[in-house]
């Protein structure tokens, strides 16, 4: 019952208010992501979104902003002919 | 045997070549297009790296982290050799992106939240995160690219850059509200309130 209340107060609350915490567990939501928080961190970060329409909306961004760096990055091939003359210099150098 | 005794170390660091830093030329080629903007460059960048990770092999320690090793070098290569030459794009200044939305005439990254977590905007937004990714400078470019891209710890990456953990994590918070805040005049623009 208190999840759903908390999910129904993020969800249809004052959208305008602002967190007075906001940076600093923006500071720990992006650690979080990275995987370089600690667990204590992590409880409070939880915890503090499950409740906080800003916060929330701050993780859900960063997490999408990253799966889209991480979709759209890697879009460059190696072409093979680099590979082969990185071997023959190689056999050069010996 | 005088020829084999001779030719065993170059066989070795061939072998060590091959199974430590092969599998990480897909990487280093993509790091390197990234910090050039071009495909000469980022060829000529890779095959350096490659040319000195194989001349300076004795001082990899086998069992630690080859890929982190790799990229150090080319970091390196390209501030020392490549960094003035290469063709890169429109830098947009940090300071100058900050005083804009400082002067209130710029949206503030918080209110795009809900925005950019819609499907089809998420869609759009996938090259425009590419050219905001870009158009920072190089060394915030950097940072997002080895955290988000490569998947660096912290502690890798201020070994990487040669700065300390602290910077890093700093360095990244900037370069994340630089990326955040060129994404939101894009919805902005695009209409998304």
């Amino acid at each position: 019952m208190g999840k759903l209340m908390r999910w129904l107060g993020r969800t249809f609350g004052d959208k305008t208010k602002r967190c007075p915490e906001e940076e600093h567990c923006l500071e720990l939501v992006r650690l979080m992501l990275d995987d370089e928080s600690t667990q204590e961190d992590n409880d409070y970060v939880l915890k503090h979104i499950d409740g906080c329409y800003q916060c929330y909306d701050n993780y859900d961004v960063e997490r999408a902003i990253r799966e889209v760096v991480q979709k759209k990055g890697k879009n460059v091939k190696l072409p093979v002919e680099v590979v082969t003359e990185i071997r023959q210099k190689i056999e050069v150098a010996k | 045997m005088e020829e084999e005794q001779s030719t065993k170390p170059d066989r070795q660091k061939t072998e060590l070549f091959e199974r430590e830093f092969m599998p990480h030329l897909e990487a280093l080629y993509n790091f390197a297009f990234k910090l050039t903007f071009n495909e000469d460059d980022a060829k000529d960048l890779l095959q350096d790296t490659s040319m000195k990770a194989y001349r300076f092999i004795h001082s990899f320690a086998q069992g630690t982290n080859a890929k982190a090793w790799l990229f150090r070098i080319m970091k390196n290569s390209f501030i020392n050799d490549y960094r003035k030459k290469s063709k890169a794009p429109g830098m947009v200044d940090y300071q100058e992106v900050e005083a804009y939305y400082d002067s209130g005439k710029g949206t503030s990254p918080r209110d795009i939240t809900v925005d950019l977590r819609a499907e089809t905007v998420r869609d759009k937004l996938g090259d425009e995160v590419t050219l905001a990714l870009n158009s920072l400078t190089v060394d915030f470019r950097t940072v997002i690219i080895l955290c988000d891209l490569e998947g660096f710890k912290y502690d890798e990456m201020a070994k990487i850059l040669d700065i300390p953990i602290g910077t890093v994590r700093s360095r990244l918070h900037r370069a994340r509200n630089m990326l955040k805040a060129k994404l939101a005049a894009y919805a902005a623009q695009m209409g998304y309130k």
